[in-house]
């Protein structure tokens, strides 16, 4: 009890829940003044959710939060701030439209109150009459930095400060977290670089799927005794029982069907985009699913978007069946087969319309004569609804079915109208588990099919129950590809942080 | 030293001037326009002069405070389709209320109308930011609303108010005459404090950041809804002032006036003035120009001898070259990036 009174701040029992989906379960954070803290967790596991409510950005469901001992209430940001707690979130929270002085002057803060910081960050030539667009990501975040700092926070939360800024940006930022850790005040740091975060950090939190499953000293911890924690102990029982429970018998015959001797149908050549993604090189072949799994923005995003046409890379080569693809825009690639099963199924539903709707909405692509559909437009639906075993009550507006069953929809959609490559982004974010297992066997009868399935997946357990064959991408890069049976949790996790070559 | 600080990013005379130019250039055109109009109308009809000046900077105050008016409000990232039926409803109070007063008393009420106006479209945005129905529906409604309620305060066009009255919005106490200072004097300190308010105070920026990114100003801790609202009050005041304006033109008050008419004009002028629909960006300086030449282009198309009825076409026509423009200029600068 002490110890919880003496501490800056401390978060016992967060909870939060979006409609069904759990973010945080029950997250407890203990920072005590003069530490940098680390808030570790796997992708999904609830670390921006508890930095958005210790920031005030969203409330939670549950949960208390105190500072100093004091329990305070953060409904707005402002309530964080006077509460002396600053944050640098992962996406700027600077206003586009206006010059950098104008932001300042609506946090309330003048020049003179950042300027001492953006010296020691080697910025004090800045002019800040810029227009907050024209300035490049990077100095956004060690503005946003600054802004923070010149509030005079007890508590200093960075979340993912460091992915967007090079080496020596990434150190005057360390540099002046020490200066505020000697100052007596505290840091919260979120980082998926662990080198930084051993080097950085005294003690850290580890979350994983919603709640805090370690809390300890950093001294004398390596890399690998972080991975370990962050995928939990029991983690190779539990996956399985899964496997035993998720895994159906068409699945070991398909995984056996793909061999060398099959055709490739889906081939990137040192594909690159912008400092996105930086020459990227795979083959996928008829049948196969492949995984990809990465991090949070290394370069997934964009790598989608170029194969299903929303981009053309800026050189490399995109060769569907042996040919060039040449796809001006998602049109032209779903002509030659790729079709894109977004994450966010709002991208891709009409979600006012009727299932049977949304489902021949690709078939609109094939009117023929007269502006009539083909003519088996109706079959074509039927046989989509029975195979995805949608449940069909609510299907009078899409937007009333489960997130579970509207994800059926998007891929049922390819399936009325067939396709060549299925890319699926992340299919299963915030999808109960059952469906999400009929998503699996839905994936592996595709293959068995005959279809072929690049599946980008952040949820690690996913890749040996579903894919072939697994990359990890990296930094616009892939720096790992392997047999998905025989992927570990542990290897993908190692490897998707960019450490040393994974031990097989 | 400066290893990792951008070029781009240090002042210098080239980068600061290209960076104006970028910033205020648009501003910079549109009086150019305006002048170049003015230049060319001189031109046309045999006899220019302060009468003619006059006549344009008068009577084409109320577009101007009405697209000032919008400019507030869409710099929020609203829409105000009711602005025009509160310059009718504004009108017709002060026609009725200022009828056979002194001046002292027609100032009273001018500023009584101002301020009730702005509560009122402050309710409105209230209304919207409450409801979450979207602007152009509620503001659709509050223009039907204030255009009945018009004809309910003065039925028939009529009322009055006093030649002090008219001489500060028009330069003489019959609202028709040669001198263009007042007017001119009276459109630049009302535009010139909104313009320092939005541009350079906390409550004002707050505005462009609501109207720019909405997540960002929740996270730099504004509050979206009472920066709405601030904006619906102070467009209401603006259109007041060209409800006041029209009282003044006209010596009295006209119930019957479309209202409707005057919002697009105002939507037009904004758009012509620079200011983006979508919210966040433009300058209400910007609209002072933009305003005097939609309403300005009438009598110099009459001058050039094109059919009255025909210069609408011009109008539409030029508001959308105008669009394409600067639609164009954007779509390069983002390639270039």
């Amino acid at each position: 009890m002490t110890e919880a009174s003496q501490a800056l701040l401390s978060a016992q029992g967060i909870a939060k829940s979006y409609g069904p989906v759990v973010a945080l379960r029950s997250a407890d954070a203990t920072v005590q003044p003069g530490e940098i803290h680390a808030l570790l967790g796997a992708n999904g596991a609830g670390k921006s959710t508890l930095v958005k409510i210790l920031s005030g950005v969203i409330t939670s469901d549950a949960g208390t939060t105190s500072v100093h001992g004091e329990p305070v209430r953060l409904r707005k940001p402002t309530d964080a701030r006077s509460a002396g707690i600053a944050t640098v979130f992962q996406d700027p929270s600077l206003i586009p439209d206006l010059t950098l002085a104008q932001n300042l002057r609506i946090s309330r803060l003048s020049p003179s109150d950042v300027m001492p910081w953006l010296e020691r960050m080697n910025l004090g030539h800045i002019d800040l009459e810029l227009l907050v667009s024209d300035v490049p990501l990077a100095v956004l975040r060690l503005l946003d930095l600054a802004r923070a700092l010149a509030h005079d926070p007890q508590l200093l939360m960075l979340d993912e400060i460091t992915a967007a800024l090079t080496t020596d940006q990434a150190e005057y930022v360390f540099g002046v977290m020490r200066a505020w850790k000697e100052q007596g005040r505290s840091v919260l740091f979120i980082s998926h670089r662990l080198g930084e975060v051993l080097e950085m950090c005294d003690r850290a939190t580890i979350l994983r799927n919603g709640a805090n499953v370690a809390d300890f000293d950093l001294a004398g911890v390596d890399e690998a005794q972080l991975v370990t924690a962050m995928l939990g102990e029991d983690l190779v029982k539990e996956l399985s029982e899964e496997a035993a429970a998720e895994s159906t018998p068409t699945a070991e015959a398909a995984v056996a069907a793909v061999s060398f001797d099959t055709p490739v149908v889906l081939e990137l050549k040192d594909v690159r985009l912008r400092d996105k993604v930086n020459g990227v090189s795979f083959q996928l072949r008829q049948g196969e699913i492949l995984g990809l799994t990465a991090l949070e923005g290394q370069g997934q995003d964009e790598l989608f978007q170029l194969l299903s046409g929303d981009h053309r890379p800026s050189s490399g080569e995109l060769l569907v069946d042996g040919r060039p693809m040449n796809a001006r825009s998602p049109y032209d690639a779903i002509r030659k087969g790729l079709v894109l099963v977004p994450a966010d199924r709002q991208q891709a539903l009409l979600p006012q319309r009727s299932v049977r709707v949304n489902l021949s909405t690709p078939l609109y692509n094939r009117a023929s004569k007269w502006f009539t559909l083909a003519g088996d437009e109706t079959e074509r639906v039927d046989r989509a609804v029975d195979r995805l075993d949608i449940d069909v009550r609510a299907g009078s507006q899409v937007q009333r079915l489960s997130g579970g069953n509207q994800q059926k929809v998007t891929i049922g959609r390819w399936l009325a109208s067939g396709f060549g490559t299925l890319l699926c982004f992340d299919p299963t974010r915030g999808i109960d588990i059952q469906t999400k297992a009929q998503i699996y066997d839905l994936l592996r009868e595709l293959a068995a099919d005959g279809s072929s399935i690049f599946l980008y997946t952040s949820e690690l357990r996913e890749i040996p129950l579903v894919c072939d064959r697994v990359l990890v991408m990296y930094n616009g890069r892939i720096v790992h590809e392997q047999d998905a049976k025989t992927a570990t949790e542990e290897v993908m996790l190692t490897s998707a942080h960019g450490l040393e070559e994974a031990r097989t | 030293m400066t290893a990792t600080t951008p070029d781009a990013l240090a002042t210098g005379t080239q980068a600061a001037w290209r960076r104006w130019l970028r910033r205020h250039g648009w501003t910079f055109g549109v009086w150019i326009l305006l002048v170049v109009l003015v230049a060319y109308y001189s031109t046309l009809i045999p006899a220019f002069g302060s009468f003619q000046l006059a006549s344009i900077i008068n009577n084409g105050a109320p577009l101007v405070f009405l697209a000032a008016a919008q400019a507030v409000i869409v710099i929020a990232g609203g829409i105000d389709l009711g602005v025009g039926g509160m310059m009718v409803l504004t009108n017709v109070t002060a026609a009725r209320f200022m009828e056979g007063q002194p001046l002292a008393t027609t100032l009273v009420i001018g500023v009584i109308i101002l301020l009730l106006a702005a509560a009122i479209n402050a309710g409105v945005g209230w209304i919207i930011t409450t409801s979450k129905v979207p602007d152009i529906v509620i503001t659709l409604g509050s223009l039907y609303f204030f255009q009945g309620l018009a004809l309910a305060v003065l039925p028939n066009p009529g009322g009055g108010t006093s030649e002090g009255f008219r001489w500060l919005f028009t330069g003489s106490p019959r609202g028709i005459g040669s001198n263009p200072y007042p007017a001119a004097i009276l459109i630049s300190v009302v535009i010139l404090i909104v313009a320092w308010w939005i541009g350079k105070t906390r409550s004002g920026l707050s505005l462009y950041a609501v109207g720019s990114d909405k997540t960002a100003a929740y996270l730099s801790g504004i509050r979206a809804a009472r920066v709405k609202i601030v904006s619906y009050a102070v467009g209401g005041a603006l259109a007041a002032m060209a409800g006041l304006a029209l009282t003044a033109i006209a010596g009295r008050g006209n119930p019957t006036a479309v209202g409707g008419n005057a919002t697009l004009n105002s939507v037009a002028a904004i758009v012509l003035g620079g200011v983006a629909l979508t919210g966040g960006i433009g300058s209400v300086i910007a609209v002072v120009p933009a305003g005097l030449i939609l309403f300005f282009l009438n009598p110099i198309l009459t001058a050039m001898g094109v059919d009255p009825n025909r210069a609408q076409i011009v109008q539409g026509v030029l508001i959308v070259v105008v669009m394409m423009v600067t639609g164009l200029i954007e779509w390069r600068r983002r390639r270039r990036v």
